[in-house]
C-alpha cells in the first residue's frame, strides 16, 4: 500500500498513522503552530480555537496559491518568476508594499553587513599571519 | 483591563507631542469602544505598517547611531509603557513568522518547480503575515459589531474573508486564464 506522493501526502500520512478515532482526526494544517502565535499576536485569544486555526490555514493557503498564480501570469511574459511580480501585485496595498520593500532592503543591508564582517575577518587573519611570519 | 496608562488614545498619524497626555482615556471614537488590548493591536499595527522596524533593528541602530528616526523613538516610548499582557501579545506579534522551509515547499509546489528563490519566499511570507493580520483584525471588528466576545470563531473568519474579498484585498478564486501558452 503506497501513499500518493502529492503535496498533501503529509496530512494523509498523519491521519493514517493515528488509530482511527470517531470524531477528530489529527490533521495539522500547513502552518498550524505559526498561525496560533500569529493570531494571538494580531488580536485573538492566547489559545485560538483549533477550528479557527484550521480555517485560517485554508484561507492562507488559498491566498498564497492565488498570489503565486497571479505572479506567474505576470511573470510568464518575462520567463521567470521574480520578486518584482509580487511587488507589482500588491502595488495598490500601501502597507503591504511598504513593509515588503522595507524588509527586502533590510535583507540586502544585512547581507552586505555580513559580507563586510567576513571580509574584515579575512584581512585581520592575513595581517596577523604576516606579523607572525615576521 | 487597565485604563490608566493607555498610550494609544491618539490616532497614529498625529504628531509626537500628543504622546504626553496619557490621562485622556478615549479620544479616538472607534477605538475607544474596544478593549485596551485590541486598541493596542490595531493602532500598533497601523504604526508598524507605516514605520520601518524589524527584529534586527538593534543592529540597525549600531550601524547608524546618530540617525535614530523619530518614528522609531516614538515606537520605543510606546513599547516601554506596555502592560504585561500587551507585552506578551506584542512579542508574539513580532516573533511569529512562517517557517522558511514550509513556505518554500508550498510555493514550489504551486509553481511546479523544485526550488524557489529565497527572496520570493521571503516576500510571500511578509505579504501573507500582513494578510493574516487583516483577516484577524476584521474578524475582531465583526465580533464587536455582533457584540460577541471570547476567541475568534470560524464564522467570524469567514465573514472577515468575505469582506476583504469585497474590498479587493483578498483574491477571488480565478479560473486559470492561461488558454494559449
Amino acid at each position: 500500500m503506497s501513499n500518493s506522493a502529492a503535496g498533501t501526502s503529509s496530512k494523509t500520512r498523519a491521519a493514517s498513522s493515528q488509530p482511527s478515532e470517531p470524531s477528530s482526526k489529527r490533521r495539522r494544517g500547513v502552518f498550524h503552530r505559526e498561525l496560533q502565535h500569529m493570531m494571538y499576536g494580531f488580536g485573538d485569544d492566547p489559545n485560538p480555537l483549533p477550528e479557527s486555526v484550521a480555517l485560517m490555514d485554508d484561507i492562507v493557503v488559498e491566498y498564497i496559491t492565488e498570489l503565486v498564480h497571479k505572479a506567474q501570469d505576470i511573470g510568464s511574459q518575462r520567463g521567470k518568476l521574480s520578486v518584482e511580480d509580487f511587488l507589482y501585485l500588491i502595488r495598490k496595498d500601501a502597507p503591504k508594499l511598504n513593509r515588503c520593500t522595507e524588509l527586502l532592503s533590510m535583507n540586502e543591508e544585512l547581507k552586505q553587513a555580513r559580507k563586510l564582517f567576513e571580509h574584515d575577518d579575512e584581512n585581520l587573519r592575513k595581517t596577523f599571519e604576516d606579523d607572525a611570519d615576521g | 483591563m487597565k485604563q490608566s496608562k493607555d498610550p494609544f488614545e491618539s490616532p497614529p498619524e498625529s504628531p509626537i507631542q500628543t504622546d504626553s497626555d496619557t490621562e485622556d482615556p478615549s479620544s479616538n471614537s472607534l477605538i475607544s469602544q474596544l478593549s485596551n488590548t485590541r486598541t493596542t493591536i490595531i493602532t500598533k499595527n497601523n504604526k508598524d505598517e507605516q514605520e520601518e522596524e524589524k527584529d534586527d533593528m538593534d543592529i540597525y541602530f549600531a550601524m547608524f547611531p546618530a540617525d535614530v528616526p523619530p518614528k522609531i523613538a516614538k515606537m520605543h516610548s510606546i513599547v516601554s509603557q506596555f502592560t504585561d499582557q500587551q507585552m506578551r501579545r506584542y512579542e508574539s506579534f513580532r516573533r511569529a513568522k512562517f517557517t522558511k522551509a514550509q513556505m518554500t515547499r508550498l510555493v514550489a509546489s504551486i509553481n511546479g518547480t523544485n526550488t524557489v528563490p529565497e527572496l520570493i519566499s521571503l516576500a510571500v511570507s511578509v505579504i501573507t503575515k500582513m494578510f493574516v493580520g487583516e483577516v484577524v483584525e476584521t474578524a475582531r471588528i465583526i465580533m464587536e459589531e455582533r457584540r460577541e466576545s471570547g476567541p475568534i470563531r470560524p464564522s467570524h473568519l469567514r465573514e472577515a474573508h468575505g469582506r476583504l474579498k469585497l474590498e479587493g484585498k483578498a483574491f477571488k478564486r480565478t479560473v486559470p486564464r492561461r488558454l494559449f501558452r
